[in-house]
Parts: structure tokens; C-alpha cells; sequence
């Protein structure tokens, strides 16, 4: 299947290049209109998600051929989604799927690119996508928490690999266990157990790779008997959310991002944010929480003969309408002295950091163009401040602001929530 | 077919490395046509030196703005304008603005609203380069074809900058034509699709008052965008009636009184495809208005100036579509589905969902100038589209063709489209065939001639214009480096 | 692109006639441009004979100069710039072709004018855009073709309003109808199917319409034009706006053509308005010129088919809105000059005598377009000028037409002087010079260069006028069709 399996999508393109830009009745000026990166960057019409289909159609025409330019194209998208959100609108076809299976094509057929080749011998090696600066589970030390592969919990945090060893990052992973702690929630985390949970390896075309992540995680989880996985970054929620149930390895274990499940707490009375943090911000929607973060939907068809491109049985496309906005929206509200300004691009099409499809690896200059661009209009809002919801986000706007010098600062939701609760 | 290093470096000195392409692996994505070479100017300057340089080396060139279908020729140079996006100015006191070909309509209107302006959004979509030529939903109060151009500023095909009007001369872009004789005459629309030979590379359009808010108040996530509220002095209806001649007496009395900011004559097939999200729905949409409907209608949007502006309008209408024995369908107006409909009629400008969504391709018979006439035309074509639907080879829309009335009924807009799976050989030469019978029958019963490419006959029963522009094209592109044809936008 | 035509005698010319009486009428206007005598004067009563005529210019290489118009003329474009040249006449096509009211268009010959067409299509509920008080002969055709501004800015879409569609002959013979008159079928079959001649676009990627318009016929002969007409109002109510500041009549005008709330819409000075209304001269003239506001916005508000009341009164409130927060007020009379009044007047052509010429038998117009924030400093200038040069400002009619429906404005000078006197006329003459030259410094557009001073209005742009160059190669190349004028 494959591919070849989306061939009527990648033929219904009607090159019409609504994929570019947010979608139109969401367009408020003429700054931030653009919803790709990569076609804003490269112009080229083959880097915009129209031009990644046709291309894909030509070449189950006309036979696969690899050239420099063509991996370029591969390897320099976000797998960020946006195009696919802006496309069906108005379309019925699948965007984001066809663009998925080139890549692992590329993959399978060995036309891999280095640093993604490097970060994937590395999650081999360690099961890691960053390189590890010590155990796992150190971030950990001191408090106190439970190890979910060795005790009885209700919730599992699965830190991630970016949060757990990242130096500066580990923070994120302190503050969400605290939360957890304040709210009184019986969780566990897998400490030095816990590894990758393959959503990254999986975007960069490695689908095996991801495969060998999902089953040993999901052998993990149940065989702690764990029925909810909390995540923090939106890599992870994706991947044990919706990846692990496309390829349908999740079972009816729950998956929450941290974001969710604040909100559920706040709305429970279990968490009661009191302290002032006083600050403007504006949000950052991750695209695997927001528009990637929707429910797998599963569907089996065939196309009805005739003249519609329509299915027996109906199929429902996965058009961004279900991602996870409003809860960390809810929770920024829920923090007193906070306000929140919105940015133009949000939601469903928010403009990506940067760093998702292994850019962050392949190409970091086009990474942090990428996130230059966020910075440069989430400073328009005039907020103080830029929230985020992933680790991989926080990490792509804090180099970025390191290089322009921006005096915005960048904070994951779950440091305000914590100064709000201590 | 590739440029020898010698040309494509040449090339790449004007626009830099990073911003030419050779590559076949890129060309499927430009219209499955083998270029020579994707360039992408930045300014004018450099549309300029890349066309002393196809002259110099006779290599005929394109330029498209956001692309849609297009017929080129092997060999030429696709310029890719999405670079060339800046709104150079927009100037409320004299009404008008001035865009590079790259900033399209939503854009601009985004940005004319804050002003209390709006702009003609072409039925291309609002997706599509701002200063297109064309007609699109508005057409009652922002005019169309290519009566919005002011002033313009080109690069001939022998890669001199002309600038018309009151831009050569006074540098300034209120005024299109003269000193003397307009060069509007062939200025008409050359980015895209490029039928003037040569580039527009920025372009004054003329915009109009918009009574509506600074940005109209959008509520929920793709696809099912709303209105929180129908902005004050806005009402959007569609009626039905009981024949196509009282529809058209009420839609030419609503043009005399001047009461509709927009009046598009669709069906209930096409209003079902604005309102929903799926092709699914969009089927069972359209079976249920048809059942609500009496005969065929139109959609109308009233805007008023004020309270005072709007209560006027309304009564008219309603007095207007009464005498007509018009009536009014009642599901559209829950305020929900009017709030999508002025969105998609104002915004979008409705297009994709219409054309595309069914089945990847439509064939359409597009006609300007005198609505009654065409209209005649249409009944007739619509008609001839039944046997392919109960053949299920193009998508059922009851025969359905559309227009509208432009500038508030002078002139006006017929069109009609057979949407159909361009991967059905079947379809594609059925629709083929319908197209072709019903364009020359237009020519041969005197209703309008569909002009495509250079036909002889067809030339020479309209004056012999295509001698003229022919003798036009070779003054101004003695090289021919500039073909006709091109992208549809 | 036709056959060779076979070369009329030209004793067989339409109403040929070389006497010196018909000949010296065509030798000179009320222009500053050199008076040159043709060598003859054909009167073409159909299109035929133009065919015919203009054939016979190839042949011999004769200039032709197209006059459509009555006299007399003022802009120097009907007075032969050379020797040898035949002045084809065209005033004698007088036929109506059609009035439509349905679909709101007119057809006729271009030596069909102003008063002869103006009651044809009110019989048939319909209304002309029109000049400002063109003089009783003015054709309409022409008019038109030389884009003269019209009064209903809303209903002026684009500049080539009102001219729908044309018939003519190219400067190489060849028969040609642009727009929707050009097919398919004759006019004769057109409207045996219910067709009109109205969609001024086309046929193909042009727009030939706007080739001939501006052109002073050096590009071809038209035999007959179409127009779009407006509905005539079942209610009308005209208001006049005194001010002695021009900016906030300009921000009034503006508005109201920006949310289309009147019909006719346009601001003359008190020189002009006197000039007109004036009854005996030069008393009235002076004593209206002293009562008046120096400066005048007329407009009127109007109703058509349904609850008209309804319509003006939510309109006049609107509009009081507007003038309220300007600080100006709309009234029914201004300097005893009521409103209903200049509506009757602008309505129709000029009673004879031409109001123009009125107070001192001859007048120069000085006229361009421009943009809304540079018209007052403009005025300021040349009426500056006209001071310096010993003419009184107050003396200098002024008239300013928003035009394009509010995208630009039309700027006009009326220089009333007595041609006898020379040193008046010498005076007007160094005016309307310098004012030219001062005009187009201070960025007006000369968009229908004529007379003395057009070398001075084309040489702006030498890119565009290459373009026109190229155009006149193909449509004229035997530079027949009226040599010397536009930048031919
Ligand atoms: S992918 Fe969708 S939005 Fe993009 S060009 Fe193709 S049809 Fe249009
Ligand atoms: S996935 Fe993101 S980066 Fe890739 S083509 Fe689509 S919008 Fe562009």
C-alpha cells in the first residue's frame, strides 16, 4: 500500500495553492498569511504541500528518481500538517498522509539524509532521539517520585526524550511532576526504563523504527498495568494519542497531555492556582497537540465508481477540527495576572517552531528561520512572553531568541502553572 | 530542453542561486510541463533583465502568480511571482490600491477592511493574485472583467517599463489611460494568466466602500467556520422563483434600484456546496433544497450605510422579489448558514468547494456582457448536461448554470460547469464533446464565441480581431518570447 | 486586411466641397493652435462613404480630420496640424440606431448630439451621463470618444464610461466593432437574438474601445457609438453646499461618491456659477459673481421605481451626518442660485449662447486630472499664476468633477476672454502655457493632450507614447488619420 494508496488524493490537487496560507476567512492582513514553512522559505512550488502531491503523482506515474533537489524538498518540511488543514477546508483528499509515505518511501528506499540517519542510529543505540547526558530518569532526583514500572499508579508521565536530558529543559519535567504532586494525583514515571516514543523517528520516514518504539512502550504500559500516559510534549501526546492508534497499538489506554489534564484539574477543584504571576503572554499552539493532536480515524474503503471522489463507506477526514486548543487556553485563563493576547496564525493553523519532521536535525537553519518567524509575530501581539506546550517548541524559540536577541521571554505552560500553585 | 550552463548562469546573475531551478523533479509541480527553468524574480528590475535575456537568447517565458491550471509550451521559463507580494499602497481618499502580483485577494481585502474598503475578489478565489482580471461574487457593487485596473506598471515583452497613465507621467496611480489613447486597450490582464504579452509588475485596482467591520467575526475551527453575529445592516437570503424569466425580472430590478451589495444567481447545488463541508453532505445538502425550492434563484446579500440605508433596501427587496412570486428559502435563513454564506461569498469568493471538491476537475463555458442573452444560451446547455448526469459521468447539479448581474445590472456574467473525475476517460470526452457543441452553437445561433487560442473562424466573425492582435503581439514582442495561453490564474 | 479597394474619384466623395467659405470654417477654433486651411470638406452621410473616404486618404496619402462635432470647436483637434488635409465631417450621420430601456443602452451616428438624443431616451425612461452643459451642437459620439468627464460619478464605473460600444473604420480601412458589437453576426442579427450592443470589452484580450478613445481620430473614422443610459429618477432633490474653503467641499464629494448616495456630483467656483446663470452682461454676471460662496458642491439625491420618498429621506440623513460633523450645510439655494435650478440646467446642453462664450465671446480650457489631495494646491497655483499674469482669480471659472467614481477628479480652467483683444488674448495664452507647465510640475495628469501645449503633456511619458507609436504603425500606416495631433 504505501504510497499508492493515496494516489486519487494526490490527483484530485487542483494546484490551487490554498495549501501556502492559512485559510482565507482567517487571513487579517498582509503579515502572517503564510502557513507553511517550507514553501515560504524555498518558494518553489514543489516545497508547498500541493507541490509535494503532484510530485507524488508524477512519480507513481512516471517511476521514482531520486536527485539532490528532490530530497531537499523531502527532508526540508516540518511534517508540521498546516497544509493539510488549509486544503480541506474546501477539499476532500488527504494532504499530510500522502506527504508521509514519500518519506518513508525515501527511507525504505535508502535515500535517507545524514543527520537524520545519525539521530536515528542514536535512538537505536539508546532509545533516544537526543544524545543522553546522563540516566534517563536523573532529572528526578529528589523528589521523591513514584516508579510506575515498579508500583501501582494511576497515571504514567512519560517525560520524553528532550525533556529528560536536555540540561536546560529538564526543568519542564520537574514542574509537571510537581503539579502532579500538588493535585494529588497517583502517578509514576519510568525514570531510566522509560525510552523514546518513536513519533519523532516516525515523521522523519522511519516507520520501523517508530514500530519497534511503540510496541516496547505500549509492552511497558501494560505490563505496569497503566491506564492513562501523561505527556508534557506534544511529540510524545502525538505519538502515543493518535500514532500508536493508527497503527492500532494503543488499546484503550488514555492519553493526556499535560495541558488537558491541568485543565481537568483546575475544573475538579483538585488544583487551585492562587499565586499572581502577572504576565502578558501569547500562545503557542503545538502542531502536534493542535491540529495534529486530533484522533486517529480509523477507515477502510473503496472509492465509489463514478463521478464524486467519495468512499463506500463515507470517510471522515482528519481536518485539524478536533485538536487540542482550548484546554491549555483554559488553563492560561485559570492563572491569576495572566492575560493572554492571541497571535494572527492559531489553533488549527498555527505556524510551526521550526523544529518537527527532523528539521530541527536536518536542516537547523531553516529550523530556526522558522522559529524567527513565530518569535517575530508572537512579539507583534506585544505580550511579554511566548507559552508553549512542548519541549521541542520551548527549545527552537529559545535558540532563536538567543540569535535575534529578542527580549521576549518563552515559558512552557507548565512553568506558569507551577509558579501559579507554589 | 535544459538552458546551457552559459544561459542558466546568465539567469542566476539576475536572481541569484538560490532562486532559479533546473531540476526536472520540480516540474510535475508546475503544471506537469517540462520548463527550461522555474525562476523567481524579486522586483521589477530583475523581471526586466530576465526578459532582455529571453530576448537575447529567444527563450519564451511565463509568469504566473499562485498557479492554477495552465497550458504551456515545452521549454519556456516558468516565472513564479510569489515573491512580488507587497501592497505598495492603499490610498482610502482616491479610492484605490496598488499590489505587487503575488499579494492576493484575501490579503488585500483583510487590509482594506480595516479602512472601510473592499476590493473586487475575483471568482478564482480569494487565494488568487488581487489585481486578476475577472469577474467574482461582488460583481454588483465592485464591477469586473478589466474595468478595475487604474494605472499599471509593465514590462514589455522586449523588456522595456511602460508605465500608463498618470503613473508615466505624473507618477502617480489614480488614472490608467493616456496621455491620448489608453493603454488599457491591451493592458487588460497581463499576471497572470499573461494574455497582455509581458509582466505586470504592479497594478493600481480600484476599491470600493465596504459598510461591513473591520474584520468580520469568525468563530470555530476549519471547516466549520461561522459568523458569532451577522454584522449590523447585513442580510444574506437566497430566493427562489417560480421561472428563470421572473428570476431574471427580480434579479434586473434589484440591479435598477441598487439595493444589493451582492446578487449571485446560483442553484441550490452550488449554495450546498458552499454550506458544507464534505462531499457527502454536500450531495444529501443539495437533494434537500431541492425539495425546498420552486425554481431557480439567487443568492443576495443587502448591505446598508446605515440603519436608515439598510431598512430601505430590505423593503425593496422584499417588495421587489414579492412581485416576482420569489420566495425566500427558509433553511438559509437560520442565522448560522447565513453567516457561512457571507463568508464564503465575501471572503472565499466561494470557488473551491464549487469546482474542485466533486470531482477534481470541472469544464466550464464562462460568458461576459449581456446577462438576458446569456442566459437564453444557458437554458439551452444546462439542458444538454442532463444526459451526462443521468449517465452519472459529471456530478448532478440539475442542469445548473450561474451569473450574475455586473455593476448592478449593466453589464453581466453567465457561466456554467460540468464537474466531473478527470481520471474517467469516459467523463473527460463527454464533457469534451458538450463543451464543443455548446460553445459553437453559441457562436452559430449569435449568442457570444467563446474564445480559445486563435480560431480562424471565430476570428474572423468578430472584426477580425485576432489579425489585429496578432499584428499587436508581433509590435510589441517582435522576438516572441511572450506566447499566449498560460495559467487560468 | 481587406481587398484592395478600388480608388474612389475623389469628385465622388460624400458632400465634397472646396469652396473658400467651407474650408476657412474648418481653418481655425477658439484654440490657440495655427490656423491651417484644408484642401476640402467631405460630408459622409453613411458608413460606406467613410469607407470610401478614408480609402482614398491611403491611396493619395490625403490627412483626413475627422470632425464630429458642430462648431464651435475649442481644443484645436478638429484644425488640421497640415497642409492638403480633408476634413470629413461627420455631423450629417444624425440617425438614432436604438434605445433599449431594458437593457439601458443607445446607439446612434456620431453626428447625433446632445439635444437630439437627450429626448429620444428620455421617451423611453432613460438618462444620458452627461457633460457638464456641453454646447448645443456637441455630438454625443464625440464626446465620448474624447472621454470628456460626466457628471454622475457613480455611475462611471471606468473612464471609457459612458462609451459601450463603437463601429468604425481603422486608419487603414478596415471595418472594425469593438466590443460586444463585434460579433457574432451583423448588428442586424445581434438583435434578432435579443442582443445589444453594450459589453464595451473584447472582442479577444483587448479592449478596442480605448485604442480610439483619447485618440482625436488619428487612429481611425467612427460611424456610430453606443452608450450605457441610466434610469431617470421618479424623484430628484438637489442641494447645493456653499463653502469658502474648498478642502471641505472636496472631504463632502468624497463621501458621497464613495457610498453612492447621489447622482449628479460636481463643484464649480462662483465664476463659473455666475457664468453660467448669469442673464445680462456684464452686470448680473458681477453681481451674481459677488453673492455667490466662492466655492460650490451641487448634488442631488434621487428615487426611482420604488417608495423614492423612502430612498432620498434615508439618504438626506445620511448625508447630514456627514455634513454636520464637516461643519457645512446643505441648502436649497446658494447665492440666489437655486438648486433645483442648476439641476434643470445641467440636465440639457447649453442654451445659445454657449455659456462659455458668453462673457467675452471666447474661452480657453485648461483641464487634467489629479488626485484629491493635490487639487487645492494646484488651484492655488495657477490661480496665483493667472494674477501674476494680470488676470483676477476671481475672473477664472474653476470646475472640479470627481470622476471614476471617486478614483480621480477632473480639474478644469475656463479663461473667458475677448478674443479681439490681443493683449487679453496674449495674456491668456502666457497663462494657459505657464499653468500648464506649473500644473504638471505640481503633478497633473494631462490625460487628453490638445492644442499648443500637448508636445508638452505627451513628452512626460516617451515609454507609453513608443507603445502608441507602434499602435498608429498598425492601425494607421499610412498616417492619414489625423497627423500632428496626441504624439502622431
Ligand atoms: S494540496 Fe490542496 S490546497 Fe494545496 S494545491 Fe492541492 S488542492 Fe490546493
Ligand atoms: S507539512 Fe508543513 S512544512 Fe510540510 S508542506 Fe505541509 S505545511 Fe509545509
Amino acid at each position: 500500500m504505501g504510497l499508492e494508496q493515496y494516489k486519487g488524493d494526490m490527483e484530485m490537487c487542483c494546484r490551487c495553492s490554498t495549501c501556502k496560507f492559512i485559510p482565507m476567512q482567517r487571513v487579517s492582513g498582509h503579515d502572517f498569511v503564510n502557513v507553511c514553512p517550507s514553501i515560504s522559505r524555498f518558494n518553489f512550488h514543489s516545497y508547498s504541500g500541493g507541490g509535494r502531491l503532484n510530485i507524488g503523482a508524477a512519480m507513481l506515474r512516471d517511476g521514482f528518481q531520486y536527485t539532490d533537489r528532490l530530497l531537499d524538498i523531502v527532508y526540508n518540511c516540518q511534517m508540521c500538517g498546516a497544509c493539510g488543514v488549509s486544503c480541506n477546508y474546501a477539499m476532500d483528499m488527504e494532504v499530510l498522509e500522502p506527504i508521509q509515505e514519500f518519506r518513508i518511501r525515501c527511507v525504505a528506499d535508502g535515500k535517507t539524509h545524514p543527520a537524520l540517519d545519525k539521530a536515528i542510529a542514536g535512538l537505536r543505540a539508546h532509545g533516544s532521539m537526543v544524545p543522553p547526558t546522563g540516566k534517563r530518569g536523573d532529572w528526578a532526583i529528589g523528589l521523591g517520585l513514584k516508579d510506575a514500572t515498579r508500583e501501582k499508579v494511576d497515571v504514567l508521565y512519560h517525560a520524553g526524550c528532550l525533556t529528560s536530558y536536555d540540561p536546560s529543559l529538564q526543568k519542564l519535567a520537574r514542574a509537571t511532576a510537581k503539579i502532579l504532586q500538588k493535585a494529588g494525583v497517583n502517578f509514576g514515571i519510568a525514570g531510566d526504563a522509560e525510552i523514546c516514543c518513536g513519533g519523532r523517528a516516525y515523521q522523519m520516514g522511519y516507520q520501523e523504527d517508530f514500530l519497534r518504539q511503540a510496541r516496547e512502550n505500549m509492552a511497558l504500559i501494560k505490563q505496569a498495568g497503566i491506564k492513562t500516559v501523561v505527556t508534557a510534549c506534544a511529540e510524545g501526546y502525538q505519538a502515543f494519542k493518535v500514532l500508536y492508534d493508527k497503527f492500532k497499538l494503543r488499546g484503550d489506554l488514555e492519553v493526556l497531555h499535560i495541558s488537558e489534564f491541568v485543565d481537568r484539574l483546575i475544573q475538579e477543584g483538585r488544583l487551585k492556582p492562587r499565586k499572581k504571576v502577572g504576565l502578558s503572554v501569547t500562545y503557542h499552539d503545538p502542531c502536534r497537540l493542535g491540529r495534529l493532536g486530533e484522533p486517529w480515524v480509523h477507515w477502510e474503503g473503496k472509492k465509489v465508481p463514478g463521478d464524486r471522489f467519495v468512499f463506500d463507506p463515507p470517510k471522515t477526514y482528519r481536518r485539524g477540527t478536533h485538536g487540542v486548543y482550548d484546554p491549555p487556553r483554559n488553563v492560561l485563563k485559570s492563572l491569576p495576572g495572566v492575560t493572554l493576547t492571541e497571535m494572527t496564525r492559531i489553533k488549527e493553523y498555527a505556524w510551526c517552531c521550526g523544529a518537527g519532521g527532523g528539521v530541527s536535525e536536518s536542516n537547523p537553519e531553516f529550523a530556526q528561520w522558522t522559529a524567527r518567524e513565530r518569535i517575530r509575530e508572537a512579539e507583534s501581539t506585544g505580550a511579554e512572553a511566548l507559552v508553549t506546550a512542548c519541549s521541542w517548541c520551548e527549545k527552537a524559540f529559545d535558540e532563536a531568541i538567543r540569535e535575534t536577541g529578542s527580549a521576549l521571554k518563552v515559558y512552557d505552560i507548565v512553568e506558569l502553572v507551577e509558579a501559579a500553585i507554589s | 530542453m535544459a538552458l546551457s550552463k552559459d544561459v542558466y548562469r546568465a539567469f542566476e546573475d539576475v536572481v541569484g542561486a538560490e532562486y532559479i531551478c533546473d531540476d526536472p523533479v520540480i516540474m510535475p509541480s508546475y503544471h506537469q510541463t517540462e520548463f527550461a527553468a522555474v525562476l523567481l524574480p524579486q522586483n521589477t528590475a530583475e523581471v526586466q533583465a530576465i526578459i532582455r535575456l529571453c530576448n537575447k537568447f529567444s527563450l519564451p517565458f511565463r509568469p504566473v502568480c499562485t498557479g492554477w491550471t495552465g497550458k504551456f509550451a515545452k521549454g519556456s521559463l516558468y516565472l513564479d511571482l510569489r515573491r512580488m507580494n507587497r501592497i505598495i499602497e492603499i490610498n482610502e481618499k482616491n479610492m484605490y490600491a496598488v499590489v505587487e502580483p503575488y499579494v492576493i485577494s484575501a490579503q488585500l481585502q483583510a487590509e482594506l477592511m480595516k479602512g472601510g474598503l473592499h476590493l473586487n475578489v475575483k471568482g478564482a478565489g480569494s487565494n488568487c493574485s488581487a489585481m486578476l482580471r475577472g469577474h467574482g461574487h461582488l460583481d454588483q457593487t465592485t464591477s469586473g472583467d478589466d474595468r478595475n485596473h487604474l494605472a499599471i506598471e509593465w514590462v514589455t515583452p522586449a523588456g522595456e517599463i511602460v508605465r500608463s497613465g498618470s503613473l508615466g507621467s505624473s507618477d502617480e496611480w489614480f488614472c490608467g489611460d493616456g496621455p491620448g489613447p489608453s493603454l488599457r486597450s491591451i493592458l487588460t490582464s497581463a499576471v497572470p494568466p499573461g494574455v497582455t504579452p509581458g509582466v505586470f509588475t504592479k497594478a493600481a485596482m480600484k476599491v470600493y466602500h465596504w459598510p461591513g467591520p473591520a474584520k468580520f467575526p469568525i468563530q470555530g475551527v476549519s471547516p466549520n467556520y461561522s459568523l458569532s453575529e451577522i454584522p449590523p445592516n447585513f442580510m444574506a437570503r437566497y430566493y427562489s422563483f417560480p421561472s428563470v424569466a421572473k428570476m431574471f425580472e427580480a434579479e434586473n430590478k434589484i440591479g435598477e434600484s441598487e439595493i444589493a451589495f451582492e446578487l449571485m444567481g446560483f442553484n441550490v447545488a452550488m449554495v450546498a456546496a458552499n454550506i458544507t463541508t464534505s462531499n457527502e453532505e454536500e450531495e444529501e445538502t443539495f437533494r434537500r433544497l431541492s425539495r425546498e425550492v420552486q425554481g431557480p434563484g439567487f443568492f443576495v446579500i443587502v448591505a446598508g450605510n446605515s440603519a436608515a440605508d439598510f431598512a430601505y433596501k430590505r423593503r425593496v427587496l422584499e417588495h421587489i422579489v414579492a412581485e416576482a412570486g420569489g420566495k425566500s428559502l427558509a433553511s438559509l435563513e437560520d442565522p448560522r448558514l447565513e453567516g457561512i454564506l457571507l463568508c464564503q461569498c465575501i471572503r472565499i469568493s466561494a470557488s473551491i468547494r464549487e469546482t474542485f471538491r466533486p470531482g477534481g476537475m470541472f469544464s466550464s463555458i464562462p460568458v461576459m456582457g449581456q446577462r438576458d442573452l446569456t442566459i437564453q444560451w444557458a437554458i439551452g446547455a444546462g439542458k444538454a448536461k442532463e444526459p451526462l448526469i443521468a449517465k452519472g459521468l459529471i456530478v448532478d447539479d440539475g442542469g445548473a448554470f450561474f451569473g450574475w448581474g455586473v455593476e448592478q445590472g449593466h453589464l453581466g456574467k453567465t457561466e456554467i460547469f460540468c464537474k466531473f473525475d478527470p481520471q474517467n476517460p469516459e467523463a473527460k470526452a463527454a464533457v469534451e464533446a458538450w463543451h464543443k457543441e455548446q460553445s459553437t452553437r453559441a457562436f452559430k445561433e449569435r449568442y457570444f464565441a467563446l474564445l480559445a487560442g486563435q480560431d480562424e473562424e471565430i476570428g474572423r466573425g468578430l472584426s477580425n480581431y485576432h489579425i489585429w492582435w496578432n499584428e499587436i503581439q508581433k509590435e510589441l514582442d517582435p522576438n516572441r518570447v511572450s506566447p499566449e495561453g498560460g495559467a487560468l490564474v | 486586411m481587406t481587398q484592395e479597394p478600388k480608388s474612389p474619384a475623389m469628385g465622388t466623395l460624400a458632400g465634397m466641397e472646396t469652396g473658400a467659405d467651407a474650408l476657412n470654417a474648418y481653418s481655425k477654433d477658439i484654440s490657440f493652435v495655427n490656423s491651417v486651411r484644408p484642401a476640402c470638406v467631405t460630408r459622409p452621410k453613411d458608413a460606406k462613404d467613410v469607407q470610401q473616404i478614408v480609402k482614398f486618404a491611403n491611396e493619395t496619402k490625403t490627412p483626413l480630420v475627422p470632425v464630429s462635432s458642430g462648431a464651435p470647436h475649442f481644443r484645436g483637434d478638429t484644425v488640421p496640424s497640415v497642409g492638403g488635409a480633408m476634413i470629413v465631417d461627420l455631423s450629417a450621420m444624425k440617425k438614432i440606431l436604438l434605445v433599449d430601456r431594458k437593457r439601458r443602452v443607445a446607439m446612434c451616428e456620431p453626428g447625433v448630439t446632445f439635444a437630439e438624443l437627450i429626448p429620444e431616451v428620455e421617451k423611453a425612461g432613460l438618462r444620458l451621463n452627461m457633460p457638464l452643459l456641453p454646447r448645443k451642437s456637441k455630438s454625443v459620439t464625440g464626446s465620448m470618444l474624447e472621454r470628456e468627464p460626466v457628471l454622475m460619478p457613480k455611475y462611471h464605473w471606468d473612464i471609457s464610461d459612458p462609451l459601450a460600444c463603437a463601429g468604425l473604420f481603422f486608419g487603414t480601412g478596415d471595418e472594425f466593432r469593438t466590443g460586444q458589437a463585434a460579433g457574432p453576426g451583423t448588428i442586424a442579427e445581434q438583435w434578432a437574438v435579443g442582443g445589444v450592443q453594450k459589453a464595451p470589452y473584447g472582442p479577444g484580450t483587448a479592449s478596442w474601445h480605448r485604442m480610439i478613445q483619447g485618440a482625436q481620430g488619428t487612429m481611425g473614422i467612427v460611424t456610430w457609438t453606443s452608450m450605457r443610459c441610466e434610469i431617470l429618477p421618479s424623484l430628484e432633490e438637489p442641494y447645493v453646499v456653499g463653502s469658502l474653503q474648498l478642502a471641505p467641499l472636496l472631504e463632502l464629494a468624497h463621501w458621497l461618491v464613495r457610498l453612492r448616495m447621489v447622482n449628479e456630483c460636481f463643484l464649480l467656483n462662483g465664476a463659473n456659477l455666475a457664468a453660467i446663470f448669469a442673464r445680462r452682461w456684464p452686470e448680473d454676471y458681477v453681481k451674481r459673481k459677488a453673492a455667490l460662496p466662492p466655492w460650490v458642491l451641487f448634488y442631488t439625491v434621487a428615487g426611482y421605481e420604488y417608495f423614492p420618498e423612502e430612498r432620498v429621506r434615508s439618504q438626506v440623513q445620511d448625508i447630514t451626518e456627514i455634513t454636520q460633523r464637516l461643519g457645512i450645510e446643505a441648502q436649497r439655494a446658494a447665492g440666489g442660485v437655486s438648486a433645483r435650478e442648476i439641476l434643470r440646467t445641467v440636465q440639457r446642453p447649453s442654451e445659445e449662447p454657449y455659456w462659455k462664450l458668453r462673457a467675452k465671446g471666447a474661452c480657453q480650457d485648461i483641464f487634467y486630472l489629479t488626485n484629491l489631495e493635490k487639487i487645492e494646491g494646484q488651484i492655488e497655483t495657477f490661480l496665483h499664476l493667472g494674477e501674476k499674469a494680470g488676470c483676477a482669480a476671481s475672473d477664472i471659472g474653476v470646475y472640479v468633477q470627481p470622476i471614476v467614481q471617486g478614483t480621480s477628479y477632473h480639474c478644469e480652467f475656463n479663461l473667458f476672454y475677448d478674443a479681439e483683444n490681443r493683449r487679453e488674448s496674449d495674456r491668456v495664452r502666457e497663462i494657459s502655457a505657464l499653468g500648464t507647465k506649473a500644473l504638471i510640475a505640481e503633478g497633473g495628469f494631462f490625460s487628453r493632450p490638445y492644442g499648443e501645449n500637448a508636445r508638452m503633456m505627451v513628452n512626460r511619458d516617451a515609454a507609453s507614447v513608443a507603445v502608441l507609436n507602434k499602435f498608429k504603425k498598425i492601425f494607421d500606416p499610412n498616417h492619414v488619420m489625423n497627423p500632428g495631433k496626441v504624439c502622431f
